[in-house]
């Protein structure tokens, strides 16, 4: 398998600035009375990573991890600190594709302009100028100085040129988040177009469902390290654990400093199993429960209480009231361990945030309310996504068209795809 | 200093065709946007250097300044058409890193083609000046013979020390915006000691040596014998403008190669 490699990464290390040999740098940080072994600085850190012909490689992490920068270092805009990086093939990165585009110019201007720059000759840029004029779908706008374009109108611009670069490894960053739909479907082909043609792609996108339709193997970068390689969806999941418990760290700080509400004091909350152990992680439809520690302080005649969870788009997903659920337990003074159990679990793979609320019923005051009192990741193996998790019963039914034809001649109101 | 090794095996072998159409691009956008928002247009080209000469011109009012027995305005223009070129290039070459930052962060380009077009640009406009010279020359009934023939000779040994210390202020202004802040008062400096609105002929003779070390010497006398004695240009500064222009580019060249891995980095 190694002939077909076209990227080889050996041991891989980026710092961004001008590499000043180690002895002066540590006697420079020594000067500024600074850590001299302090690594926080390495964009990249001992990366060895090989891709093959073909691949499509999607590049998880979170901000500040190192996509980019790996791109960056694929690319050969910046340079590396330390190791080893071996391309096999023209390379092109379908970064940012608006770079050097010139707003005093007309569409057709910055065409050639943006050709130039990605690589294309003057004769390549011309024969491809009509392809180009068609695919951005511009009309008349396309003479038009492009400090008149819209947003969407300029990324058009930018990737109808870079769609007529031929490349070996194109690097992808982010191209996806813009445009209209239609545009992004028309990319999106595009890439699917390069993948199947032999192409190597490497993408990084924000997107998971776009890196998941696309990309075929998936990294995980976290701090500039690998931090797993394998299928795209194994990636994915990778990540949506890595920031629910990143997340879940953020909270529990924010929880603890939360503790000064006087009339409800809230310890900590869990998520658990139908045995009582403790989870991090819900398998995708198995049943939880969500349980609070917590001290009322003063009698409530009618506590009320509110479990709220939310995805990582802060979308509500589910919301629930005690009293309307039929708990009807008085609060004396003391501490309580509450308990709620979801025994339907259709929430849909991805990162959870659980809002939690006390209210006194009968004079509907808000004792206490905090927005992620706990965090939890649904996990699972099918690549279904959504708001709502669960299998729907899919047919395909043959139908003949000639006899929908002479039904809707005789006034049949039969609506199709009905049985 | 640790190993660090790139190696990209893609190069098809139309790396020149490549260079010399995004370094055309970059001269017609910068050519073609630079004026389009302007009332004149295209006729700054021309009006720069006028205003120049008329500047020198009313100087000439005041101090006596001996022109070699060339009618002025003709004696100063011929040397301010190069020499605007050459100032304009610098200006325009400190922050051409940077002013393209959008591009060198994403794309790999052999940054040398930045400078390079910033220099292009600046020879366009001293085809514009040249236009106006010619017709100058016309109105005062310059002969003109063989000697043009040197112009293409002088003209390679200008642009190249344009570009050779045009490479130095960019990979210089890129990290330490300090140097492009101070161009400027450099090219202010050096057009005192360059024969512009004097003649080299007052120079004293035992500062010759040194003053000749000036590449722009030789260019601008030598632009003033081809084009208003109809001589060749004398030989001496010619010499060593060409020698000092091949030692600049040899040491700024190498240099800006070695930074421009790191632009992207600093931008």
């Amino acid at each position: 398998m190694s002939g077909d490699v076209t990227i080889r990464i050996e041991g891989l290390w980026k710092r961004y600035g001008f590499p000043i040999p180690e002895a002066l740098r540590k006697g420079i940080s020594r000067l500024k009375r600074k850590n001299p072994e302090e690594d926080g600085l390495w964009a990249l850190k001992d990366l060895t990573l090989e891709i093959r012909r073909g691949e499509t490689v999607g590049i998880v992490g979170r901000n500040g991890a190192g996509k980019s920068t790996l791109l960056k270092v694929l690319a050969g805009v910046t340079a590396p600190t330390k190791g080893r990086v071996e391309i096999l093939g023209r390379i092109f990165p379908m970064i940012e594709l608006n770079a050097g585009l010139n707003m005093e110019l007309t569409g057709r201007e910055n065409v050639r302009l943006l050709g130039a720059i990605m690589g294309l000759t003057r004769s390549e840029v011309e024969r491809a100028l009509p392809a180009i004029e068609d695919f951005t779908d511009l009309g008349q706008w396309f003479d038009k100085p492009v400090r008149m374009y819209s947003s969407g109108m300029l990324a058009r611009l930018g990737f109808g040129v870079a769609v007529n670069v031929e490349s070996d490894v194109t690097l992808i960053d982010e191209t996806f988040s813009v445009g209209d739909l239609k545009f992004q479907n028309k990319s999106l082909a595009r890439v699917k177009e390069m993948r199947e043609s032999g192409a190597t792609v490497l993408l990084v996108s924000h997107s998971l469902e776009t890196l998941q339709f696309v990309a075929k193997r998936g990294i995980l970068l976290e701090q500039g390290q690998l931090l797993a390689d394998g299928t795209a969806l194994e990636a994915i999941n990778a990540y949506e654990t890595l920031v629910f418990r990143s997340e879940q760290q953020r909270l529990e700080h924010r929880v603890r400093s939360r503790i000064t509400s006087e009339e409800v004091n809230i310890f900590g909350a869990r998520l658990y199993d139908r045995a009582g152990n403790t989870l991090t992680e819900v398998p995708a439809g198995a049943p939880f429960g969500i349980e609070v520690d917590l001290r009322l302080n003063r009698k409530l005649e009618r506590p009320m209480f509110s479990l709220g969870i939310l995805n990582a788009a802060g979308i509500l997903c589910k919301w629930n009231i005690s009293e309307e659920d039929g708990l009807v337990e008085k609060g004396d003074c003391g501490r309580y361990l509450m308990r709620a159990w979801y025994p339907e679990n259709r929430l849909a793979n991805g990162a959870y945030e659980v809002h939690f609320a006390v209210r006194n019923a009968t004079s509907f005051e808000t004792m206490e309310r905090i927005a992620g009192v706990v965090s939890f990741a649904v996990v699972g193996k099918l690549r279904a996504r959504g708001i709502v998790a669960g299998k729907c019963a899919w047919e395909l039914i043959p139908v003949d068209e000639d006899e929908i034809a002479s039904g809707l001649a005789k006034g049949d109101a039969r609506v199709s795809g009905t049985r | 200093m640790s190993t660090a090794v790139y190696v990209n095996m893609g190069q098809s072998g139309r790396e020149v065709s490549r260079f010399l159409s995004l370094l055309w691009a970059l001269v017609v956008r910068d050519v073609t946007s630079r004026y389009r928002r302007s009332s004149l247009g295209m006729w700054w080209a021309f009006l720069q250097p006028l205003i120049l000469m008329l500047l020198f011109n009313m100087l000439r009012g005041f101090v006596n300044i001996p022109s070699d027995g060339i009618p002025y305005v003709l004696f100063s223009y011929a040397a301010l058409v190069p020499w605007t070129f050459f100032a304009n290039s610098l200006s325009a070459c400190g922050p051409s890193i940077i002013t393209n930052a959008e591009v060198i962060k994403k794309i790999a380009l052999p940054r040398e083609v930045f400078p390079l077009a910033a220099v292009c640009t600046a020879l366009f406009d001293f085809a514009m000046s040249g236009i106006v010279l010619a017709v100058l020359m016309a109105w005062f009934a310059v002969h003109v013979g063989l000697a043009l023939l040197w112009l293409p000779v002088l003209i390679c040994i200008m642009t190249t020390a344009a570009f050779a210390i045009g490479l130095l202020l960019a990979s210089l202004g890129t990290f330490r915006r300090d140097f492009t802040f101070a161009t400027p008062f450099l090219t202010q400096a050096w057009l005192f000691v360059t024969p512009v609105i004097y003649p080299m002929s007052s120079v004293p003779e035992k500062w010759r040596a040194l003053y000749m070390l000036n590449p722009m010497v030789g260019i601008i006398e030598g632009f003033r014998s081809v084009l208003l004695r109809n001589a060749s240009p004398p030989l001496e500064p010619l010499v060593a403008s060409a020698v000092m222009t091949m030692i600049l580019l040899a040491l700024c060249w190498p240099l800006f190669r070695r930074l421009s891995a790191y632009f992207a980095d600093v931008l």
